[in-house]
């Protein structure tokens, strides 16, 4: 009786020890994909899970109310993470075929990278009613080999916002109308800060020199149809007019035309209160960052005019920089119900509508018509603001961030670092970047 | 039959007990390890087929400058912050252990809670320290008149490595403080008395007396601080992104970039098995010449 008692209590503690160790270790995916298997019976409610960063899930719950009305039986779980959490969580839910989430939320910019890996739910069939509706732009990063994989969300053509009562202290026109007149180009863009730093101080862009984000140069480069890549799949960084480009950066830093702080720093923010810049060439969803995060007390003060163009007669007056789209997940349990959120969202004038007025602009081009685009916007003096970002997007240069983009862009801001911590020529040190970036990616 | 059972039951009881170590470790340590390996071998960027490279993501690796540069990166950063935390933290030590000092309590929990708090908590914190415009450090040194222009400390590649330097001997003096005053209390009183009574001051004592009998432990120290500087990856990730052009990219900082930035998996695992070897290759030199000195 008793060895007997003994060997049961040996069972016992084993099988409780290797439950615990079991359970302590792993059990956070078991438990998650219990609950996804749970929910797939017909008739009952389904739950989708979409992982999202915050402001994006913001503006989703605007139209949540209407979404639950419409379609009671899916409840919908969304899950805010940080913006490259996203990225790094769903790559190992993908490469372990995780069920979890169903939809995620992907920047045009990391895109492609994330259909090669696969993860991804084939969607042509679907998104085959918007492909004429959305900004054609879109789908070149959304695609590979003629499958859809992603439905776009939104887009951020590329406007210039500027200060008008610092462009009037110097001297300069102030005039929406005065300033797309006057300031149509990067070399005019050149005679204005010229004219602001030596009449009021004020330096007319902020970027660091070894810290830059690289995004003044990539719009610079998109709106001239040029970019790391060539249509061909080549390497352009050491091609001619890329290498001037970089020159005009370099030499704008260098005449100390720019506030020297690395961008989206919390310096960064305090320097627009502080007067330290007057313009921000940047893409339409600053208009929603303005006024909240970067400048609440800017109203008035702030207007909008076009980018500054590369050569007047460049094909394209405007670039792109960022947005966004939603992807269903290939091993998602609930394909057919994670699509209806997204139609819902994101295919649907009203829902887009409504996540404009969170600072998102739509490229679903139907709502271009809609009279909200005219209306006078106060924080920008009563400007009709929208309308220039209509404009913009419509003459935004197609160009195709591709799988690569987010090496190139790394390689490229440590060149720009090299050039001007050690006084190297652009043209030497985008040589040798080329070459590295042939080397990593296998492109001619 | 009870007799032999219980001699299986005492024979097998201490792998009961270390079984939930033993299987998490398979799990979480040996098995990753082993795939890692085996990626490294693979060209992998997170889609579902890998294909067989052999040694090329080796051969790419020894070429590369990237990794290279890491290893410099990691050395530059050791020798500008090892030698000034362990005398700080020998300092600290001595100074806590002497009989005059009061507080004793207080100043060892001081020392060591940022040690103990969230190191990327304390980055943020040094972020706004460093800041080139509006950061305190630059204020104070210009208000006393030192500097005329601030230091752009995290956007210069020697400044950048000097702000991760001061932040991992912000984080680890406390830490190293610990093992060396354990090391200072088992020295002998009477030794110190016997000095005394030849005439030997505090500072002679400290010289002749406490330093040589610490070199093992100061040996010990320098150890487990060369893994720990070859390893980093908060501090500079946080604190400067690995830059200004890749000036505090650390081998750990690599892996990550080319891993979750580049998604090279394979690649990336090919460096974490290099440095890996490379790792233990220098612990085994180390060990041979701590032991040596013994």
């Amino acid at each position: 009786m008793r060895p007997k008692k003994r060997v049961f209590s040996t069972l016992l503690s084993m099988v409780l020890l290797a439950s615990i160790a079991l359970t302590g270790c792993s059990g956070g995916s078991g438990v998650k994909k219990e609950e996804a298997a749970s929910g797939g019976d017909p008739g009952e409610k389904t739950k989708i899970v979409v992982w999202i960063w915050e402001d994006a899930k913001n503006v989703i719950d605007l139209n949540m109310p209407a979404f639950k009305e419409k379609y009671p039986n899916i409840d919908v779980d969304l899950h805010v993470l940080a913006q490259a959490d996203v990225y790094q969580n769903f790559l190992i839910a993908a490469s372990s075929s995780d069920k979890v989430p169903d939809i995620v939320n992907l920047e045009s910019h990391r895109l492609s990278q994330m259909i090669e890996t696969g993860g991804l739910l084939d969607i042509s069939d679907k998104v085959a009613p918007y492909k004429e509706k959305m900004n054609a732009y879109k789908w070149a990063d959304a695609m590979k080999d003629g499958k859809a994989y992603a439905m776009p969300w939104d887009s951020g053509p590329v406007v210039m916002f500027y200060r008008n009562d610092l462009f009037k202290q110097a001297g300069l026109p102030y005039e929406p109308k005065d300033v797309a007149e006057q300031l149509k180009t990067w070399e005019d863009y050149k005679r204005f800060a010229k004219q602001l730093k030596e009449k009021t101080g004020v330096a007319i862009m902020a970027d660091s020199k070894t810290k830059t984000d690289g995004t003044i140069f990539q719009q610079m480069l998109w709106q001239h149809d040029m970019w790391f890549f060539g249509k061909d799949g080549s390497v352009q960084v050491d091609n001619p007019e890329f290498i001037k480009i970089g020159q005009y950066f370099v030499d704008m830093m260098n005449a100390g035309y720019a506030n020297e702080v690395q961008p989206w720093s919390d310096a960064w923010y305090s320097s627009f209160q502080q007067n330290k810049q007057a313009t921000i060439v940047g893409a339409s969803w600053y208009d929603g960052l303005l006024p909240s995060l970067i400048d609440p007390n800017g109203a008035g003060k702030w207007s909008v005019a076009p980018m500054p163009k590369w050569s007047e007669d460049d094909k394209y007056s405007s670039a792109i920089d960022g947005g966004s789209n939603l992807a269903i997940n290939k091993n998602s349990k609930h394909p057919e119900e994670a699509w209806k959120f997204i139609e819902f969202m994101l295919g649907n004038d009203a829902s887009q509508l409504k996540m404009m007025e969170g600072g998102l602009f739509p490229s679903l081009e139907t709502t271009y018509q809609d009279p909200v685009f005219q209306e006078k916007v106060p924080y920008f003096n009563d400007q009709p603001v929208r309308t220039l970002y209509v404009d913009a997007v419509k003459n935004a240069t197609p160009i195709t961030y591709t799988k690569d983009y987010p090496l190139a862009n790394e390689l490229i801001r440590n060149a720009f670092a090299e050039i001007f911590l050690d006084k190297k020529s652009v043209e030497e040190v985008f040589k040798k970047t080329a070459d590295q970036l042939r080397q990593k990616t296998g492109r001619k | 039959m009870q007799n032999l059972y219980w001699k299986w039951q005492f024979k097998s009881a201490p792998y009961w007990f270390i079984a939930p170590f033993v299987i998490c470790f398979i799990i979480f340590v040996f098995l990753p390890f082993t795939y890692s390996v085996y990626l490294s071998f693979n060209e992998w960027h997170g889609q579902e087929t890998k294909t067989f490279v052999g040694l090329a993501n080796y051969v790419t690796l020894l070429k590369s400058g990237d990794f290279w540069q890491s290893i410099v990166n990691s050395v530059l950063i050791f020798v500008l912050y090892v030698p000034v935390m362990l005398a700080l933290a020998l300092i600290f030590a001595a100074c806590l252990s002497a009989t005059w000092m009061k507080w004793t309590g207080f100043f060892r929990t001081v020392f060591f809670i940022p040690n103990i708090t969230s190191v990327v908590a304390i980055s943020f914190v040094f972020l706004l320290i460093f800041n080139a415009d509006q950061g305190i450090l630059n204020q104070i040194l210009m208000s006393l008149g030192l500097l005329d222009e601030p230091i752009r400390f995290l956007e210069t590649p020697w400044w950048a490595r000097v702000s991760v330097a001061i932040l991992v001997i912000f984080r680890w003096t406390g830490y190293n403080m610990i093992l060396l005053l354990g090391g200072i209390q088992g020295i002998s009183k009477s030794l110190y008395e016997a000095a005394k009574v030849d005439g030997a001051n505090g500072i002679q004592s400290f010289w002749h007396i406490t330093l040589p009998l610490m070199r093992r432990l100061l040996a010990f120290c320098t150890i487990l601080s060369t893994l720990g500087t070859f390893s980093l990856f908060t501090e500079p990730f946080i604190l400067t992104g690995g830059g200004p052009n890749m000036a505090t990219t650390t081998p750990v900082v690599l892996i990550y970039n080319e891993s979750f930035k580049n998604l090279n998996m394979g690649y990336a695992s090919t460096i974490s098995i290099f440095f890996f070897i490379l790792m233990m290759i220098l612990s085994l030199v180390q060990l041979r010449l701590f032991r040596e000195r013994d």
